[in-house]
């Protein structure tokens, strides 16, 4: 992840939903209870920064602070639609930043399907081209927009030549 | 001032290093040799051919000073053979480049690295069988700056275009099979310049998903690849204590 | 190390030889005879296209590439002055000939020399602050790199990170394992041709190590033969002139 990617700190604001594993004293407004303490197993949805911090702190040497779960923009859901056919699903609709969010969260758990799906889906959306723009990810969007930038660019270069 | 530009060269650039090929002209008028920084080129006498770099030939094509013969290979039979080559012979990879012409032997020479734009592959000599790495960019400057010297220029442009479209949607299925060989080498064999230009940021934007996405996965096989290895060596270890 | 450190390392060198002061004498001299103009026409084709297709900077070249190419330029302009004076109209044409060469060398030398000051620009501290590829720049690059850095640094100084507390106005930090000192990306894809090997009995082949997803593996390139590789993957061919980007 380089320091001052845009687009990796968007992915690292996208929210995973996550579990205390203990009671902590005051949190409660993370679960709209102000003024009370958050109990432990309560769920909330966390941006994945603080999460992932949260996630390798050490309650005891077994637990951990808190349990990640997969977010569910990668739900076995969403892989069956990706896998039945990966252009219907609105990638942009889960999240913008899909595969990057993909990408930070298959260092997190070791996924050998979702990581299979989202290498097909990827490919698979890439080579069907720009006919389907809708539910594009930011990524698609980047990828289309270069794209599209070089054969603008190869057009250029054969209308400029024509002038001469 | 930095340059703005993304990786790889632009269709701009890449035309400008097409102009470097060697292409054959007929001159209409003597010209003197002249020392140029990259060497003194032929004293031109018509109507003895001479080969020239094409950005000088079209100079003096512009001013009627001389005619440019046509590369073997951009002749409509030529295309033709090269376009049925192309849908029909190997309908998924592109066409062959032409053979090195300078084969590597035992004695160190100069030509042993050099590349395209200086082969000789569009000159009057060049073999008319095979698209060389610059085919797109001179056919279309030809077509544009000489088309009196090109025989049957609307044909040839037909085919010219016909041949993109067919090796453009090539290059674009290309990403289905990417990384498809040992260690995410994939070749391209037979791609001509302006097709690097055009499907670059494409072909590199969809491999680096692919390496995104896979990161963990390579990171986790290549720690347990070490492990076995590693425990490998112990055992052999373990033998030599025996 | 603070960056300031780094910078006055850097300030404090010798100061070389700038390779495009006015008062050049010739160092190279001895190496013309035997370069010939051609072969400086592909050896600076290539290098340009390297470096405009290569996300990293690469070495400078340090057989004296550029200063002879541009020595070439210099004197070659200098004739065409001497030959405006004459203006037989044969001899004008053989004028613009010489020029629209001496142009397109230019060009070629100002386009590697701006792609070279874009990547500088881009990740200047990663190649300040690292000995090994501080020795990439030429003497000139690494003069502007400083430069550029304080300058860089004085702006967001006085703008911004001179308000804020001292332990967060470092532009090196590491904390949380993001470096803020980022390079390029040497896993990128690059377009590369394979030249040529030395090695005995392969026709040229060259045998590219290539690291994947499932399986590292190698791959035989042939002469003259395209692929799409990690650039880490073929750097080490490329320097040692057995592929180019392209």
């Amino acid at each position: 992840m380089s320091y001052y990617d845009i687009d990796a700190i968007l992915t690292d604001n996208q929210k995973v939903p996550c579990t205390f594993n203990l009671t902590l004293p005051h949190l409660g407004y993370l679960d709209s209870a102000p003024g009370r303490p958050l109990p432990s197993g309560t769920k909330v949805d966390l941006p994945l920064w603080l999460a992932e911090r949260l996630a390798v702190s050490q309650l005891t040497p077994q637990t951990s602070l808190i349990t990640l779960d997969l977010p569910p923009s990668l739900s076995p859901r969403v892989m069956n639609a990706l896998k039945a056919d990966p252009k219907s699903v609105d990638l942009r609709s889960l999240a913008a930043n899909f595969y990057g969010l993909a990408e930070r969260i298959l260092d997190l758990f070791e996924e050998e399907e979702v990581c299979d799906v989202l290498l097909e889906s990827w490919r698979v959306r890439a080579s069907e081209g720009v006919e389907f723009l809708r539910g594009l990810s930011e990524e698609e969007r980047v990828l289309f927009r270069s794209a599209h930038d070089s054969s603008k660019a190869m057009r250029v270069w054969m209308g400029e030549m024509k002038k001469r | 001032m930095a340059l703005p530009l993304q990786a790889g060269l632009t269709p701009m650039e890449v035309a400008f290093l097409c102009e470097m090929e060697m292409v054959t002209v007929v001159p209409r008028q003597r010209l003197e040799r002249l020392n140029l920084l990259s060497g003194p080129t032929p004293a031109l006498r018509p109507p003895h051919r001479a080969p020239l770099p094409l950005w000088l030939a079209l100079l003096l094509k512009r001013q009627r000073r001389a005619n440019i013969l046509p590369p073997p290979w951009l002749l409509p039979s030529s295309l033709e053979r090269i376009l049925k080559h192309e849908t029909e012979t190997s309908p998924l990879a592109f066409s062959p480049p032409p053979p090195h012409p300078h084969p590597i032997t035992a004695r160190i020479s100069p030509t042993d690295h050099i590349s395209p734009p200086f082969l000789p592959s569009s000159t009057a000599e060049a073999p008319p069988d095979y698209l060389p790495y610059h085919w797109l960019e001179l056919g279309e400057i030809l077509l544009e700056a000489a088309s009196d010297d090109v025989p049957e220029p609307d044909r040839v442009r037909g085919l010219l275009r016909d041949l993109r479209e067919v090796r453009m949607s090539k290059m674009r299925g290309s990403v289905k099979v990417l990384e498809g060989e040992g260690g995410g080498v994939s070749k391209m064999t037979g791609v001509g310049a302006m097709e690097v230009a055009e499907g670059r940021g494409f072909i590199l934007g969809v491999l680096d998903g692919l390496r995104r996405l896979g990161s963990s996965r390579e990171v986790a096989r290549r720690e347990r690849e070490e492990e076995e290895g590693g425990g490998e060596g112990s055992e052999d270890e373990a033998m030599g204590f025996e | 190390m603070d960056i300031s450190d780094i910078l006055q390392s850097l300030g404090s060198r010798p100061a070389e030889r700038d390779p495009f002061a006015e008062d050049l004498g010739d160092p190279f001299a001895a190496d013309r005879g035997q370069q010939s103009g051609q072969a400086d026409l592909q050896a600076l084709t290539r290098t340009w296209v390297n470096e405009r297709g290569a996300a990293e900077l690469l070495p400078w070249p340090r057989d004296g590439l550029i200063e002879r190419a541009t020595n070439r330029i210099k004197q070659q302009i200098e004739l065409v002055e001497q030959m405006t004076g004459d203006m037989d109209p044969k001899t004008n044409f053989s004028l613009i000939i010489i020029q629209t060469e001496v142009e397109r060398w230019k060009f070629l030398i100002r386009s590697y020399l701006r792609a070279r000051i874009a990547k500088i620009h881009k990740h200047t501290l990663h190649y300040l602050s690292t000995p090994a590829l501080l020795e990439r720049l030429s003497e000139t690059e690494v003069a502007y790199a400083t430069r550029h850095q304080q300058l860089l640094h004085n702006h967001y100084l006085s703008s911004f990170l001179g308000s804020f507390p001292q332990n967060l106005q470092n532009l090196n930090d590491t904390a949380g394992g993001i470096s803020m000192i980022t390079g390029p990306d040497e896993d990128g894809g690059v377009f590369v041709r394979g030249l040529g090997s030395r090695d005995i009995g392969g026709e040229g082949t060259i045998t590219v190590r290539g690291r994947g997803r499932d399986g590292d593996g190698e791959v035989e390139v042939e002469r003259g033969e395209v692929v799409v590789a990690r650039w880490s993957d073929v750097r080490d061919l490329v320097e040692k002139g057995e592929m180019e980007l392209v």
